[in-house]
């Protein structure tokens, strides 16, 4: 077992290095088909620790479109397709989210991260890069070989135990019993507003002080424009 | 019941990990550290679902994912702030026009 984890890691930090920007679009295809080959295969490995027939199918499917995503989100040398393709991510991230009960955070995450944040990741790659060309900085990877290793050993080190044999029994047995319903929003609301409303608070500070910030940045912009024009 | 879905948070977790150290583009590399919040969005999540100990969920990892939502909008906004401010002072989305700043 820990022969055939080594070689499929080893075999997806080598697609991963073929398939950064820079290597030409062949090698590329080349790395992308070995990633893709990789993703099946561990998600066929840990499709037996699902329970039923339908969350088998639905969490591969969630998470091979998921992984794909975020592969093409760090492999993609134009800037707007990762940020659509980390949509992509986020639209699968929320269907895992709704086959683990959690309906609320699904459609938080929705909301704020495909509705708000990458429409503003959107919004500036769309004001600084107006051109079709592909930028120089854009088609070239920095260290990727570096980069990789040092990705996949966090990787190998992250999942290796897991996968081991040993840790999969440990993990496996408590979640074998009687599951309550969490789907619903309203135990999610009533802890949010009793044990955690000091959290939900300063949560509120956090994201005034970021409006603050933001805004005395887009101030000190106008106040350069002005000196340079 | 609970590792596919840790395994799916550490995925992600280390290719916005490669994303991050080996792109140039300044909006990629945030764009990788939001993938890494998402891999952790998914622990918290999923150790909710399938707690460790006992067969009762705990919601408290929703929770804390629903505060990772709003660090993450917060570092967004400041963080595409700096980056047009940067791009104001040099056009070039390039990581390596600002390596001056490094140490030698």
């Amino acid at each position: 077992m820990p022969v055939v984890y080594l070689i499929l890691i080893t075999f997806g930090a080598a697609g991963l290095f073929l398939a950064l920007p820079g290597r030409g679009q062949a090698f590329g295809r080349i790395g992308l088909l070995m990633l893709l080959g990789l993703v099946a295969a561990s998600i066929a490995m840990l499709l037996p620790q699902l329970g039923g027939l339908g969350d088998r199918v639905a969490f591969a499917l969630l998470a091979g479109i998921g992984l794909f995503g975020a592969i093409r989100v760090i492999t993609h040398p134009r800037p707007v397709y990762s940020a659509l393709f980390f949509i992509v991510l986020v639209v699968a991230m929320g269907g895992l989210l709704v086959l683990m009960n959690a309906g609320f955070v699904a459609s938080a995450l929705l909301i704020i991260y495909a509705g708000a944040i990458l429409v503003t990741y959107l919004f500036v790659i769309m004001l600084a890069q107006q051109g079709t060309e592909t930028a120089p900085y854009d088609a070239s990877a920095r260290e990727p070989l570096w980069g990789v290793l040092a990705g996949f050993l966090v990787l190998g080190t992250l999942t290796g135990h897991v996968l081991s044999g040993d840790a999969a029994n440990e993990l496996a047995a408590p979640a074998a019993g009687v599951l309550g319903t969490v789907g619903d929003v309203r135990p999610v609301g009533e802890l949010l507003l009793t044990e955690y409303v000091v959290g939900v608070q300063l949560a509120g500070v956090l994201l005034l002080a970021a409006m603050v910030g933001a805004v005395a940045i887009a101030k000190r912009q106008a106040a350069l424009q002005e000196e340079a024009g | 019941m609970l590792l596919p879905y840790l395994c799916f948070g550490a995925a992600l977790f280390a290719l916005g990990l490669v994303g991050f150290v080996t792109r140039r583009n300044l909006i990629i590399i945030f764009l990788c550290t939001e993938m890494m919040f998402q891999g952790i969005v998914i622990n918290l999540v999923a150790f909710g679902r399938y707690p460790l100990a006992g067969n009762a969920p705990i919601l408290d990892g929703q929770v804390f994912a629903l505060f990772l939502l709003v660090v993450a909008a917060a570092e967004a906004a400041l963080a595409l702030a700096l980056v047009v401010l940067l791009f104001r002072h040099r056009p070039s989305l390039d990581a390596n026009v600002w390596a001056e700043l490094k140490e030698r």
